[in-house]
C-alpha cells in the first residue's frame, strides 16, 4: 500500500470537519470499550491473563529461531511448503508466481493486513488476475476503491446509506430495497458464495502460527477466512515470523486476549487450525498448501528498543480507545495500520522521515496501554520515537528551537516562573472584559474549535505557592 | 532467494539469542505453564456449555440417546424446510443412527452449495466458550460446518469439557496416531459479521443458523438453568 502518512494534519483537519463521520465515530468509541471492558470483566482477572501472555511472548521471542524451525520442519511434514521472503516485493512475486504455476485466474481472499502491507492486491491485478477480498468490510472498500480504516472493522467509516448506494451502483440486480444491515448482507453473502467455489486460489492471514505442531490459527467470524481456507485447490497463507506461539494452549491464551479485545466475544465463530493440503483419504480440502513468511524488517524492529511491538496481536483496542483515532479516524494515518499500534509500527516499517506525524498524533492519555491485551507500552514507544524524530532531525526546526527553548526554560525555574508569570498577567490583562479569547496567535487550532480561557489573576501555582508559605498556609 | 531470505532470518535471529539447548527451552516453556480459563456462568459444566452456546446466538436441545437425537433433527429439518433432507459426514457413529425412525433421510458426504442443513458429531464441546470441536476429514467435511444454511451438531455429554486446554488434552490423545487432521475447528455461533455500521447479523457467509443437540443423560432443567445464568450473570 502507498504511504501517505505527510498529509496527516491536513487529513487530520479535513476529517474533523465532517460532523457525520465524527458523530458515527464517537459512536463507535463508546460502544467499543464497553463491550471490551464487560468481556474483560466477565473474563475474570484479565490482567493476569495479559501478563501470562507477555511471559509466553518473552519466552518465544528469545528462543525464535528454536521455535521457527520446529514449526517450519512440523509445517513440512504436513505437507506444506514453506517460503521465507525478506520484503514485500518478494512476497507479491512469490504469491504470482504460486498462482501463475496453477494457471490460476481467480483468487478469494480472507482478510489479511500482512498482504495490505505488501500491496499484493494490485500486482495481482495488474497480472491479469481476479481478486476477490471476501471479508464484508474489506469487499465493501474494496468496491469502493478505498483503504481500510481501522484493522479489524475495514469499513466502520462507511454508514449503511453510503454501503447501500455503493452496492446500487456496483451490483447489477435490479430494483430493490436494500434498507437494513441484514439486506446488504444478504446481497454480499450471495455474490460472493458464488466467487468462493469458483476461486482457484484462497489467500488468508494467519493470527497465530503454533510451532509444536505447525499448524496456523485463523479467527474470524464470517466464516470466509475458512470458505477461503477449505474450497479452492491452493491455499496461501501469509504470515509473518512474529505470530509463532509454542504450543497450542498459547494459542488459546491468545484467542482469549484477542477476541475479548476486539469484539467482546469469548470465542469467534470460527477458529481453526489448518495444517496443510487435504489427507490421503479427504474428501475436500486444498491440494497444496504453502506458508509464505515475511520479514520487511521486523528482523530489525526485533534488534531494536521498539521490539515490544511486534507483540501486537491487531485486536484494534488502542483504535477503540484513542481520542486522537476516534476524532479523525483511520484514514489520516495513510497507510495499513492507522490508531496507536500504526503510529508506531508505520514509522518503523517504512521510514521515520516519511511517517514522522504519526508518533506525534498522540496526548500521551495512555488509555491505549491500559487496554492493549499484549501490554505494550504504547506511550512509551511513540515517545522514544518522537525523541528519534527530533534527534535525527527530521521534526521541523522551528519545532525543534521552540522544544529546546523550552527545555531550557524548564531547567531554569526561576526564569520559568518569572516569564509564566508575566504572560499569565498580561493574558489576564487583554481577557479581562470577555474572560475568554475567541482567537490567539500561533493557537488557532485550539481556538478554531473553543475559547481559550483568559487567567482570572491572583498569579501562576507556583506564584499562589510561594505566596500561601509566606504567609505560613501549609495546608488549604 | 527464498533460501537466503530463510538464511538471513535464521542468523538475524540467532546473533540476538543466547545459544540454549532444546532441553533448556523445553522446560523453561513448561515453567510457564497454562493461562486460566474464563468464569463459568454456572457450576454445572454442562449447564456451563448450554448457556454458552445461547450467548453465542446458538440454539440447543437435549436428546436422551441417539434415536432421542434422530427424533430431535427431523423435527427441525421439518419444521425449518419442510424436509427430511439432511448431508452428514462418513462418521461411523452417524451412519448407525437409526434414522428411519425419525423419518430423516441422510446423505453421506461432502456438502454442495444447494444443501439447507448439515450435520456434524463433534469431537468435543467446550463448556468455556460454548464451542463446538470437529476434525476435517471423512467423517466431517471441511465444507459440511460452512456452506449450508443450518448447521446442525450432536456432542456426547462425556465429550464436554470445562477449558480450552482441557480440548487440547483430547485432541492430543485423539491425534496421537500420527493421523493430524487437516484442519481442526472451533466452532462458537451461526457465523456473523459486524461490518456494516458495527450491527450483529447472523449468516455471513456460513451457517445462518446453529443447532446444538447435547447426547446423554441430562436432565431437562439444565436448559432453564442456562437461559437463568445468563438473565442472572452479574456483569
Amino acid at each position: 500500500m502507498k504511504l501517505a502518512s505527510d498529509n496527516f494534519l491536513q487529513e487530520a483537519s479535513a476529517a474533523l470537519n465532517a460532523p457525520e463521520k465524527v458523530a458515527r465515530r464517537n459512536l463507535l468509541g463508546q460502544f467499543l470499550p464497553l463491550a471490551r471492558d464487560s468481556a474483560a470483566s466477565k473474563y475474570g482477572d484479565f490482567d493476569a491473563l495479559r501478563a501470562h501472555m507477555k511471559r509466553v511472548r518473552r519466552h518465544t521471542s528469545e528462543h525464535l529461531s528454536h521455535y521457527l524451525q520446529q514449526f517450519e520442519e512440523a509445517a513440512v511434514q504436513h505437507g506444506n511448503q514453506v517460503h521465507f521472503v525478506a520484503d514485500a516485493e518478494q512476497l507479491n512475486s512469490k504469491v504470482l508466481s504460486i498462482c501463475q504455476a496453477h494457471s490460476a485466474r481467480r483468487v478469494a481472499k480472507g482478510k489479511s493486513m500482512v498482504t495490505e502491507e505488501t500491496g499484493l492486491n494490485e500486482l495481482l491485478l495488474k497480472a491479469g488476475l481476479e481478486v476477490l477480498e471476501t471479508d464484508l468490510g474489506e469487499y465493501i472498500i474494496q468496491q469502493a476503491g478505498e483503504t481500510p480504516s481501522h484493522i479489524v472493522g475495514p469499513a466502520f467509516h462507511k454508514s449503511l446509506a453510503e454501503i447501500r448506494q455503493l452496492f446500487l451502483d456496483k451490483h447489477k440486480l435490479g430494483e430493490r430495497g436494500l434498507e437494513t444491515a441484514s439486506e446488504v448482507v444478504e446481497e454480499a453473502r450471495g455474490i460472493l458464495r458464488e466467487q468462493f467455489l469458483a476461486a482457484d486460489v484462497g489467500i488468508i492471514g494467519a493470527n497465530a502460527l503454533v510451532a509444536e505442531h505447525g499448524t496456523s490459527m485463523l479467527v474470524t467470524n464470517e466464516g470466509n477466512g475458512d470458505l477461503c481456507a477449505n474450497l479452492p485447490p491452493v491455499l496461501i497463507v501469509c504470515t509473518t515470523f512474529e505470530r509463532l506461539l509454542p504450543r497450542a494452549e498459547d494459542a488459546m491464551a491468545l484467542q482469549r486476549l484477542l477476541v475479548r479485545s476486539a469484539t467482546g466475544q469469548p470465542q469467534t465463530c470460527y477458529t481453526s487450525f489448518y495444517s496443510g493440503p487435504r489427507r490421503e483419504d479427504d474428501p475436500d480440502g486444498p491440494l497444496e498448501t504453502h506458508i509464505i513468511l515475511l520479514d520487511n524488517k521486523r528482523s530489525d524492529i526485533l534488534a531494536s528498543d521498539y521490539r515490544e511491538i511486534l507483540d501486537c496481536i491487531r485486536c484494534g483496542a488502542c483504535l477503540n480507545h484513542c481520542p486522537i483515532y476516534i476524532g479523525v479516524g483511520g484514514h489520516p494515518y495513510g497507510w495499513v495500520y492507522p490508531g496507536p499500534m500504526g503510529s508506531v509500527l508505520t514509522p518503523l516499517l517504512t521510514s521515520l522521515e516519511q511517517a514522522h506525524a504519526l508518533p506525534n498524533a498522540c496526548t500521551s492519555c495512555g488509555r491505549c496501554a491500559e487496554v492493549c491485551p499484549a501490554n505494550i507500552p504504547l506511550p512509551d514507544l511513540l515517545r522514544d520515537l518522537r525523541q528519534d524524530e527530533s534527534v535525527q532531525r527530521i521534526k521541523p526546526a522551528r519545532w525543534r528551537h521552540g522544544l529546546r527553548l523550552h527545555a531550557w526554560l524548564l531547567r531554569h525555574p526561576a526564569l520559568y516562573q518569572r516569564f509564566t508569570g508575566w504572560a499569565m498577567r498580561l493574558l489576564g490583562w487583554l481577557g479581562k472584559r470577555r474572560g475568554a479569547f475567541r482567537r490567539m496567535p500561533f493557537a488557532s487550532g485550539w481556538t478554531g474549535q473553543r475559547d481559550f480561557p483568559a487567567p482570572e489573576g491572583g498569579g501562576t501555582f507556583m506564584g499562589q505557592y510561594a505566596a500561601r508559605r509566606r504567609r505560613g498556609v501549609r495546608r488549604g | 532467494m527464498a533460501e537466503s531470505a530463510r538464511a538471513q532470518l535464521l542468523a538475524r535471529l540467532r546473533a540476538q539469542e543466547t545459544e540454549t539447548e532444546p532441553e533448556e527451552i523445553a522446560h523453561a516453556l513448561a515453567a510457564l505453564g497454562h493461562a486460566q480459563a474464563a468464569r463459568a456462568p454456572h457450576p454445572d459444566v454442562h449447564t456451563a456449555f448450554l448457556a454458552n452456546i445461547l450467548a453465542n446466538q446458538g440454539t440447543v436441545e437435549l436428546a436422551r440417546d441417539r434415536g432421542a437425537a434422530v427424533q430431535a433433527i427431523g423435527r427441525y429439518l421439518y419444521q425449518r424446510f419442510r424436509t427430511h433432507k439432511l448431508v452428514a459426514g462418513n462418521d461411523p457413529r452417524l451412519a448407525a443412527m437409526p434414522w428411519r425412525d425419525g423419518g430423516v433421510l441422510p446423505r453421506f458426504g461432502v456438502a454442495e452449495a444447494g444443501d439447507a442443513a448439515a450435520l456434524s458429531y463433534a469431537k468435543l464441546g467446550v463448556a468455556e466458550t460454548g464451542a463446538i470441536v470437529t476434525f476435517t476429514g471423512r467423517a466431517n467435511p471441511g465444507r459440511n460446518n460452512l456452506l449450508p444454511e443450518d448447521h446442525l451438531v450432536l456432542v456426547n455429554r462425556e465429550d464436554v469439557v470445562s477449558t480450552l486446554e482441557e480440548a487440547w488434552v483430547r485432541i492430543r490423545q485423539d491425534t496421537q496416531a500420527g493421523s493430524w487432521p487437516r484442519g481442526i475447528q472451533f466452532i462458537a455461533g451461526p457465523s456473523s459479521t459486524a461490518d456494516v455500521e458495527a450491527q450483529l447479523v447472523l449468516g455471513a457467509h456460513g451457517p445462518r443458523r446453529w443447532h446444538v443437540i447435547l447426547v446423554g443423560d441430562t436432565p431437562t432443567s439444565a436448559v432453564d438453568a442456562a437461559r437463568e445464568s445468563l438473565a442472572t450473570a452479574p456483569f
